[in-house]
This record gives structure tokens, sequence and C-alpha cells, in this order.
């Protein structure tokens, strides 16, 4: 499984960078922004919070930047992402609330997009030169809308106007939290207008990826040997389809950051109580310790679901898992 | 070896007994052929002067090749009655038949022209060599003939008929050109199967090889457990020589003769009347490719299939071959019995051909090759294609075009104004 | 944040490894520069009319606005009307001018970053690919971290530390942006030169001893120059997406006017729920057709690099004038003369 060692090899690194990369930045950056910072808190906040933001960058600790960064992975190991500023809160506690929202919305949106988008990619490239093809300049429209301005489209029309669908949260407010079943309803219902928003803006990726390697694949020797072989359409589309999705789960690594990034951002349009949101009011208020907190969380789980994908990569693909 | 494939084994082995054609003596004796050739002395000039064909009374009128409308009569007699008293053709020997078969890469004015007026005719339990030049248009020529061919290839003008006679059925005829994708399906791999010019492609990288022969097998033969499916498969690559245990190796797996037997096994797990090899063994070294050849002529004994074997060596087909055609420039310009061709060859560029290759076996011929290379199939030089490389042209190759006549009899047929029986042939032609 | 699709896009690589494209290698060593011509299909000619459109506009934009976009000088919430083709914001500003101003920021800043981007990662990829070993080694694993971290959330944190009058600062952000946006297309170009490496031209100038900066710049890189082309138009679609996103969430300033700020004041000020589309659909459909542009420009530069892509002989135009058994398709080779 060398592969697999490799890939983890180079997450573990990523992951250290973008940890790295999150204690160096505020000490880095032009203008002292941590001072400013407890410059403009004091007063505003508790001493207890300003205290911790203090400790959390090192201010007025007198220590050298290694001590400083040896003290900061001994936080990390306990769990300690820093206190939250404006929701007075540890940072840890609040992801722990607001991760699964994000995981669940984007997750199940982007499984769906993908095997959609492969699906209608596989039929495109196969019935290349048909009218079917006029499908490509339409998504390469559809590519390039940002995915907050497609979910303010679907919210304005699906939404407020045909009252189609439920808006803004991610469950009614008339049902208890809870695990029961009205709970678990509100909450399909609910999510369903942002996942759709999610599925529309990224699928037309998938399906012009799947259809181009379509095009290549149906090209190689082997999809018309299948055809010589008498083979029933179903399969030879299969032999094709098969070996053209290898590459579109390969780029799955590639494409989970920009892909999350996107869809973060639809969490905000729907005050969707996910991280997406929590990333706006850290932005709006300034909440340093809650941003990178953000950051690292978002980055070690693309980092573990693009594991994920490699695996199934591997598991595809005999001639990767012949090397190891 | 199940009952099934005994039967077969004998039944294709009766075909052959029965339809051995009178005309091809010297293919007679089949496989022992490359012996024999050693054997024969080169045939003194004089035998050689005997057989020089009479001139063809109105010599262009036969631009349609005499075979090819002779099949079309068998097919569709009514529509040439004044036809029938043509001499019966040996209708039950021939499985696969192209007649005056065009194909073109693209459409209307701009189209190349890439096979003109082929003809060519497969017999039950034969070996029929193609050969030519790289670019000459043999791969474009079968899967053309088997509509395999992709995009931008037209199949412009012919006929292609498969004449199929499995046990248990009535004699029938398929034609080709105008089969749906049904029947098209339905005949593939159970009655010809192609072995792709790239053959070391051709596997599927994903599958296994077991999976390969179980989806072969799964298409055509419905009734059979997953159980015989797997036995046949083992069977089968047993045959070839591979350890049945690579049945559960994928394709980069193996090595590139392996991969090669294991396209012939599959070529052959129907048991097809006609099997298609394009250029089975280019890619290979030369001890592999001997040793693939060999496996090649044991299994037809056995099994009794007709290949049709494309190659650009025509030393080895002299060996492997009943018969040979060779092509030039999209066009067939030479056919005769495999040692009649070695022997005799009478269109220049197969003699060419015949000195640019050293033979495997008997005398060393001075190896003199041909000049020049070969036409853009985009701009074929009016007349004669071959005329520019040409040692014996003459005028007239410059503006007409030679049809493919027969010379020595039926069985020997080439495309060259020498032997219109205007001019002196020269002497290397006339042998 | 369209961009996601890049990747995905493009996933079959332009990379012309010999046996994919045996077309482009063989012309290649006949014809070793070959000018980048885009097909003239007629993707590719609309392509060419919407960049054209708005790279006109980014130019007289701010000249031709008939108001100035911080004027609150109007109405609130105005219909589109002859006076305000795209009515007026809550606070009543023109939201025609914001447009047209803010077209100016959003395509400088998304060129300027994929400029610098793709200039990076020409260095990183050719060098690289090139000089192979322990160099290749580190830079490949550089890319490959930089690939991984999700972009966006990094922009937001390190622009959020930026002073304030850094964070109106279109050439800081581009820059900023374009540390993101180079890994993709160092992957790409990397694995192109290693295979321009041992071609024969680039063999022969290295045997008569060629500088090793020559052959780079002489040989090497005009090769690279159709997949250049590519990857620069992706790396910028990339940098107006993030661009876009980044104002859009407010961590750049809000006062400075681009498609992205228009969209945060109309978030902000709930323009969806009241329904006024006009406020926030213009510049989202500005952005969708920039987008549009530049990946239709991609579909010529893709077909250029990979034949297999391009139609294929026989346009559907010419089947349907030919008397063809049938539409042309794998394993049913068309028959002339025989209409089915
Ligand atoms: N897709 C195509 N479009 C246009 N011309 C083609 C195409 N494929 C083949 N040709 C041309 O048709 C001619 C015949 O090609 P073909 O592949 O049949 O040759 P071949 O005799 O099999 O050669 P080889 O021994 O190299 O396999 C060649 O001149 C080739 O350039
Ligand atoms: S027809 Fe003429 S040019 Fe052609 S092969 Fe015969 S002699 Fe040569
Ligand atoms: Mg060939």
């Amino acid at each position: 499984m060398l592969a697999i060692a490799r890939r983890i090899g180079l997450y573990v690194l990523t992951a250290w960078v973008a940890i790295t990369v999150n204690f160096v930045l505020p000490h880095l950056m032009p203008g002292n922004p941590i001072d400013q910072l407890v410059g403009k808190l004091t007063g505003r906040v508790t001493p207890q919070i300003v205290h911790a933001i203090e400790l959390q960058f090192g201010v007025g600790l007198h220590q050298g930047l290694v001590a400083q960064y040896v003290r900061y992975w001994e936080q990390l190991f306990h769990g300690n992402l820093g206190t939250s500023i404006t929701l007075s809160a540890p940072v840890s506690t609040v992801l722990g609330q607001t991760v699964p929202w994000t995981i669940g919305l984007i997750g199940i949106s982007t499984i769906v997009s993908f095997v959609l988008g492969t699906i209608v990619g596989t039929l495109l490239g196969w019935r290349r030169g048909t009218v079917l093809d006029a499908v490509l300049p339409i998504s390469t429209f559809f590519q390039a809308v940002p995915y907050f301005f497609f979910g303010t489209v679907l919210l304005l029309v699906f939404g407020s106007h045909l009252g189609w669908f439920p808006i803004l949260g991610a469950y009614s407010p008339n049902v208890t939290v809870g695990w029961h079943w009205a709970f678990v309803a509100s909450v399909l219902r609910y999510g369903q207008l942002p996942a759709l928003t999610v599925v529309l803006s990224s699928i037309a990726g998938w399906i012009m990826g799947m259809r181009n390697m379509m095009v290549t694949t149906v090209g190689e020797d082997f999809v018309l040997m299948a055809v010589a072989k008498g083979l029933p359409k179903r399969k030879v589309i299969a032999y094709a389809a098969r070996n053209a999705v290898l590459p579109s789960i390969a780029n799955i690594s590639l494409a989970l950051g920009l892909l999350v990034s996107g869809a973060l951002l639809v969490e905000l349009v729907f005050n969707y109580p996910g991280v997406g949101d929590l990333l706006l009011q850290a932005v709006e208020n300034e909440d340093y310790p809650l941003l990178q907190g953000i950051f690292l969380v978002i980055t070690f789980t693309v980092l573990a679901a693009n594991l994920i994908a490699d695996v199934i990569y591997l598991a595809l693909d005999p001639r990767i898992r012949g090397e190891a | 070896m199940t009952g099934v494939w005994d039967d077969d084994v004998v039944e294709a082995a009766d075909v052959r007994a029965s339809s051995a054609p009178a005309g091809i003596t010297e293919t007679q004796d089949g496989p022992g052929m490359p012996a024999a050739l050693e054997t024969v002395p080169e045939t003194a000039p004089e035998t050689a002067l005997e057989t020089v064909p009479e001139p063809v009374p109105g010599g262009p009128a036969l631009a349609v090749s005499s075979r090819g409308r002779d099949k079309g009569a068998v097919v569709t007699p009514s529509e040439r009655p004044g036809e029938a008293l043509l001499p019966a053709p040996s209708e039950d020997d021939a499985v696969f038949e192209i007649c005056d078969l065009s194909i073109d890469y693209g459409l209307g004015p701009g189209a190349l022209h890439a096979v003109r007026h082929a003809d060519l005719m497969l017999r039950r339990g034969r070996v029929l060599g193609l050969a030519g030049e790289s670019g000459s248009g043999k791969s474009t020529l079968v899967y053309g003939a088997t509509r395999l061919l992709r995009q931008p290839g037209v199949v412009s003008g012919g006929s292609v008929r498969l004449y199929s006679r499995r046990r248990g059925e009535e004699g029938r005829v398929v034609d080709l050109l105008a089969a749906s994708e049904r029947e098209l399906r339905r005949i593939r791999w159970s009655e010809i199967s192609v072995v792709l010019q790239s053959a070391l492609n051709a596997l599927n990288p994903v599958s296994t090889i077991e999976s390969e022969f179980d989806d072969v097998l799964k298409a055509h033969r419905r009734e059979m457990s997953r159980k015989t499916r797997r036995e046949r498969a083992a069977e089968l690559l047993t045959m070839v020589g591979i350890n049945a245990d690579r049945l559960r190796d994928h394709p980069h797996e193996l090595s590139g003769g392996q991969r090669q037997r294991v396209m012939i096994a599959l070529a052959l797990a129907l048991e097809p009347q006609v099997v298609i090899m394009d250029e089975p063994t280019t890619a290979l070294d030369v001890v592999t490719q001997r040793e693939i050849i060999e496996e090649l002529i044991g299994l037809r004994d056995r099994l009794g299939f007709a290949m049709l074997f494309i190659t650009h060596d025509l030393s080895l087909l002299i060996e492997l071959a009943d018969e040979i055609a060779v092509m030039y420039a999209g066009r067939i310009v030479e056919r005769a019995g495999a040692s009649t061709l070695y022997r005799s060859p009478r269109h220049p560029y197969t003699h060419g051909l015949l000195n640019s290759f050293p033979p495997m076996h008997g005398e060393t011929r001075r190896m003199t090759g041909i000049p020049g290379s070969p036409p853009d199939l985009a701009a074929v030089p009016a007349g004669c294609a071959f005329r520019p490389r040409c040692l014996y042209a003459m005028e007239r190759c410059g503006t007409e075009a030679p049809a493919l006549v027969p010379l020595d009899g039926e069985e020997h047929e080439a495309a060259c104004f020498l032997h219109s029986g205007d001019v002196a042939v020269p002497g290397e032609l006339a042998r | 944040m369209s961009a996601i699709t890049e990747t995905t896009a493009r996933q079959e690589g332009p990379l012309p490894e010999t046996p994919e494209t045996p077309a482009l290698a063989r012309e290649d060593t006949a014809r070793r520069h070959r000018a980048l011509v885009l097909p003239r299909s007629p993707k590719v000619i609309l392509g060419v009319v919407i960049v054209g459109i708005f790279v006109i506009l980014m130019v007289v934009g701010p000249w031709v606005a008939p108001y100035s976009p911080s004027s609150t000088q109007f109405a609130a919430s105005l219909h589109p009307s002859a006076a305000h083709w795209l009515g007026t914001t809550v606070l009543g500003q023109d939201i025609f001018s914001q447009l047209l101003v803010g077209a100016r920021a959003t395509l400088i800043v998304g060129f300027v970053a994929g400029l610098i981007a793709t200039v990076l990662s020409t260095v990183i990829g050719v060098t690289a690919g090139y000089i192979g070993g322990p160099t290749d080694d580190g830079l490949s694993l550089v890319s490959n971290v930089f690939l991984a971290i999700p972009g966006l959330p990094l922009l937001i944190v390190v622009e959020s530390y930026l002073p304030a009058h850094d964070q109106s600062n279109s050439f800081i952000i581009g820059a900023v942006i374009a540390l993101t946006g180079w890994a993709w297309g160092a992957r790409v170009l990397r694995a192109l030169t290693m295979s321009l490496r041992n071609r024969d031209f680039v063999e022969a100038a290295r045997i008569i001893g060629e500088r090793r900066a020559r052959i780079i710049f002489s040989e090497v890189v005009p090769n690279l120059l159709a997949v250049l082309a590519s990857s620069f138009l992706f790396t910028m679609l990339y940098c107006i997406g993030a661009y876009v996103a980044l104002a859009y969430i407010g961590v750049t300033s809000t006062a400075v006017w681009n498609w992205g700020t228009m969209l945060y004041w109309a978030q902000a000020n709930n323009a969806a729920l009241a329904n006024q589309w006009w406020w926030f659909v213009p510049p989202g459909i500005c952005i969708a057709l920039v987008g549009m542009g530049l990946a239709l420009l991609n579909f010529g530069i893709d077909e250029f690099i990979n034949p297999r892509l391009r139609a294929a002989g026989l346009t559907r135009k010419v089947v349907r004038r030919s008397r063809l058994s049938n539409r042309p398709r794998l394993g049913l080779t068309p028959v002339l003369g025989r209409p089915a």
C-alpha cells in the first residue's frame, strides 16, 4: 500500500503546514493585528476573554517564537483552539455544534452531484456528435455561476416567490431538537434547497469532466474490442465508463477544496447553521480565534475526505493497486 | 476438453476435408507447406513460360473481377439471369466474402479513398493472408468490412457476406453491410472474431482476464452456468499455453506475448467460423512471434476456423497462409496461392516486397526492396498507383488504372499491364 | 467559486504522452512550434465575443457609468426603468453604474491574480519538470500541499489579517489570491515539460551544448504555449471567483465597487427576500458570463491540444446531406447509398 502511505504522508505534511501557517500568520502580518485586536477588545468584552486571547497569541508572555510554537502545539493536542470573542465560548465547542451540519449538507450533496454528474457525463460522452452536445456551452455558464449567487436566485424563486421550499435555517423553529421523526423530517425539508444549490452549481463540472474522459476512452481499442465481441451496448458503455471514471475520482481530491469553499458560502445564503455561517460572523466581528479554528477544521475535513477518495481510487484501479 | 469441444473439432475437420478446392493444388498439404517450400526448387523459366496467360480479350472491360460477379449471382440469382451459365462457383466453401468493397474516410469531395474495389474470398478452414506496406489500407479493409471502422470511416460501396453454416442450422447468408445492429451483435465473435491491430491495448485495463472471457460467454452463450463459463475460460487459456491461474490477473500483469495469446484464446472462445487477425505479432520479438504463429497454425488445424491474417511481413504469410492477397494504395494488386505467389510473383510490387524481407526458410534471395515510399492516399497518382516506384512503368500506366484480372487460371490474379499480353513480360515476373 | 470545475473539466490532462496523442507527437517533431490557432467553431467565436465585450467594459466602464456608484441621491429600491436601467438599491444608488464601475476592479484583480499565478506555476512547473531529481520532488511536494489546502478559508484568514488599507488594494489582494491559485497549473506544466524534455529537438539542443535557460525558453516554453494559455484562462476564472467570494463575505473593503461587493450589499439588505432581483441578478449574471466566455475560449484550446475532442470529420450537417445507412456510431460504420 505504498501509494496510500505516500498520500497519507502528503496529508500529514499538509496538515502540519496548515497548522504552522495558522500559528505564524498573526505574528508575521504587517500592522501587528494582535495588539490592535487586544486594544480594540479591552473594555468591550470580559477581562477573562481578553486574557485568553493574550494567552493564545502570546501577548505579554515575553516568550520566544519557538517556545510559543511549542505551547501552541500543546494546546492543539488538548483540543484547545482558543476562545471565540463574539460567542465567548471555546472555539472547539462552537465548531463541534456546527461542523456536523456542514458535513451533512456538503457531504451528501457532493456525493449526489458526483454520481448524477458522472452518469450524465457518461451518456453525453457516449452520444457525442448528437444534439446533446448543446449541453456543453450551457454547462460552462452554470460552471461559472458562483454557488452563493445560485443559492440566492433559488431562494428568491423557489423559496420566497413560489414558496415551494422553506427558507432560512436548518429546521423549523417550531420543532424541538432531538432524534425524533418530526425533527428529522424538518431537517430533510429545510436541507433541500441548500442541497439543490450545491448539486446544481457543482454538477456541471463533473458532467464536463466525465464527458471529456468518456470521449477519450471511447477512442481506446478495448472499447472497440468490446463492440467486436458483440457485447450488449450497456456493457460496452460500462467498459468505457468504468475506465473513464477513474480520473474523475482522482480529481475529487483536487476539486474538493474548491467545492467546499463554494458550498460554505451557500450556508451563508440560507442562514444554515454550519461552518459557513459561522465564518461570516467571525469575519464580521474580526473573531480571529474562531476564524483560525474554522480554517483548521475545514482543512482537516478536506484532507480526510481526500484520503477516502484516494482509497476508493485505489480500490478501483488495479494498476496502481499492483504497484503497492 | 469437454464433449462440446471435441464434437466441434470433428465437425470442423470434416468441413475441411470435404471442401478442399481442387484448384489450389499447391496448398493441399496445408500446414506442411513450409516444408514443401524448402524442397521445391525455383521453378524453371521454361515451365513458367507455359503458364503465361492468354491475352485477355477486351482488357479493360474486366475492370470488375469475375469473382465478384460470380458471387453476386449466387446470392441474388434472379438479378443476373444472363450469368447463370458461368462456371458454378464453389459457394459451399466460401465463408466470408468481400466484393468490390470501397471505403472512404470522410464524405463528399474531400473524402479519402482508403480502399477501392477490393475483392477477397475466405474459404472455410483456410488461411488467407493480406499483405502490404503500412498505410496500404489493410486494417481499413477489414474493419470496414466488419462495420467496426470508426468515424470518419464510411463504406462507400460493395458487399460483404458471411456464409454462415453452424451446426444444426440451415446455411444462411448474412449481408454485413445491410445487417441491423442487433444482427451484427449476434454474429460478432460467435461467427467472426477480430483481433485488433493493437491487441496489446485491446484488453480492458481494469478487468481480469477471467471477466473478459466471462463477458463474451455471458453475452453469446446464455445457457452456460457460471461454473461452466469459468471452466471454459480455463480450458481456453490452457489451450494457448497460459496457466489457468492467470485468469485472475489483470492485463498489466501479463507480458506482451501473453496478452497476445489471451487475445487469441478469446478470439476462439465461441469457435467462430472466421477469425480476423490484424498484425497480431508485430509488437513482439521474433522468438515470441514464431511461437505464436506456430501455435496459430496448430490451432487452425485442430479447430478448422478460417483465418484472415494481416501483416506487412510477406515472408511470414508465405509460411502461414494458403492464399495471399497483396494490397497497394487501397487496392488489391495481386492474389494467388501462397507458394505460387512466392515462386512466381506477377506484380512488380509483390516482387519488390518479396525481395525486401529475408525469408524465414528456404534459400536467401538478394534483398533489393522497393525504391521510394508509398503514396499519400490523398494524392494517389493517376493511372497505376505504383507507377512512380515501378521499374517497368510504361506510358499506358500513367493514364489507365490496371484492373485485377486472372492470369494463370482463376487462382492467380494481378493488376498490372505487363501481363496484358501487349508487351514482353520481364523475366523475374514470368517465372 | 465555480472554478471548482477547472480540474475536472480538464482532467484528461492535456499532457501529450506520446501514445495518447500520436498526432501531436508526430507533428511536433516535424514542425517544432505549432502556432496556437483556435479552431473556428461557434463555441470559440462566442467565447471571443463575450470576453471581448467584458474587456471593453473593463476599460471604459467607470467612464461611461451614468452616475457615481456610491451616490445615494435617488429614491430607494426603484424598479428598472429608462432612467435607471437596473433600478436602485435600498440606499438609492444606481445599480447600473455600480455594475459598470465594478467591472474594472473585478476583472483587473482576476487578471492580475491570474497572471501572477500563471507566472508562478510556469516557473515552478517548468523548473521541476525540466530539472527533475530532488528539485522536482521538493517543488512537487510544495504544489501538492498547496493543492490540498482549501484555498478560500486560507484566503479569508490571510485577508482578514491584512491592514485595512491593504484590504482595498487590488494588487495586494490579487497577489494573495495568486498564492493559492498557482499549484494546479504548476502540476500540469510540470508533467508536460517532463514529456517535452525527452523529445528529439530538446535532446538535440542539449547535445549541441545549449545553455539550460536558453533551451527552456526557446525550445520548451514555446511548446507549452497552448497549455499555458489554457492554464491562464482557468486560473483567471478561479481568481475572479475567489475575489468575488471574498468581497461577498466582506473580507475585502466593502467600499471598493466590484461585483462581489454589490452582492455583499444585496445580501446584507436581504434583497432576495425583498424580491429585489434587479439588485443581485446583474452582477451574478456578469460573473457567470465572464466565466462562460473564458471556458468557451478554453474549449478551443482543448480541442487544439487534444484532437480527439475535435468534432470528427463527419459533422452532423454532412451526415444529414448524405445518403447514409445510419448515423456514424461505434460498431456500426455507415454505408453510403443505403439509407435505412
Ligand atoms: N481516421 C482516419 N482518417 C483519415 N485517414 C485515415 C484514418 N485512419 C486511417 N487513415 C488512412 O487510411 C490509410 C489506410 O490506413 P490503414 O490503417 O488501413 O493502413 P494499414 O495497411 O493497416 O497500415 P498498418 O500496416 O500501418 O497498420 C492510411 O493512409 C491512413 O493514413
Ligand atoms: S501497371 Fe505499370 S506501373 Fe503499374 S505495376 Fe504494372 S508496370 Fe508498373
Ligand atoms: Mg493496420
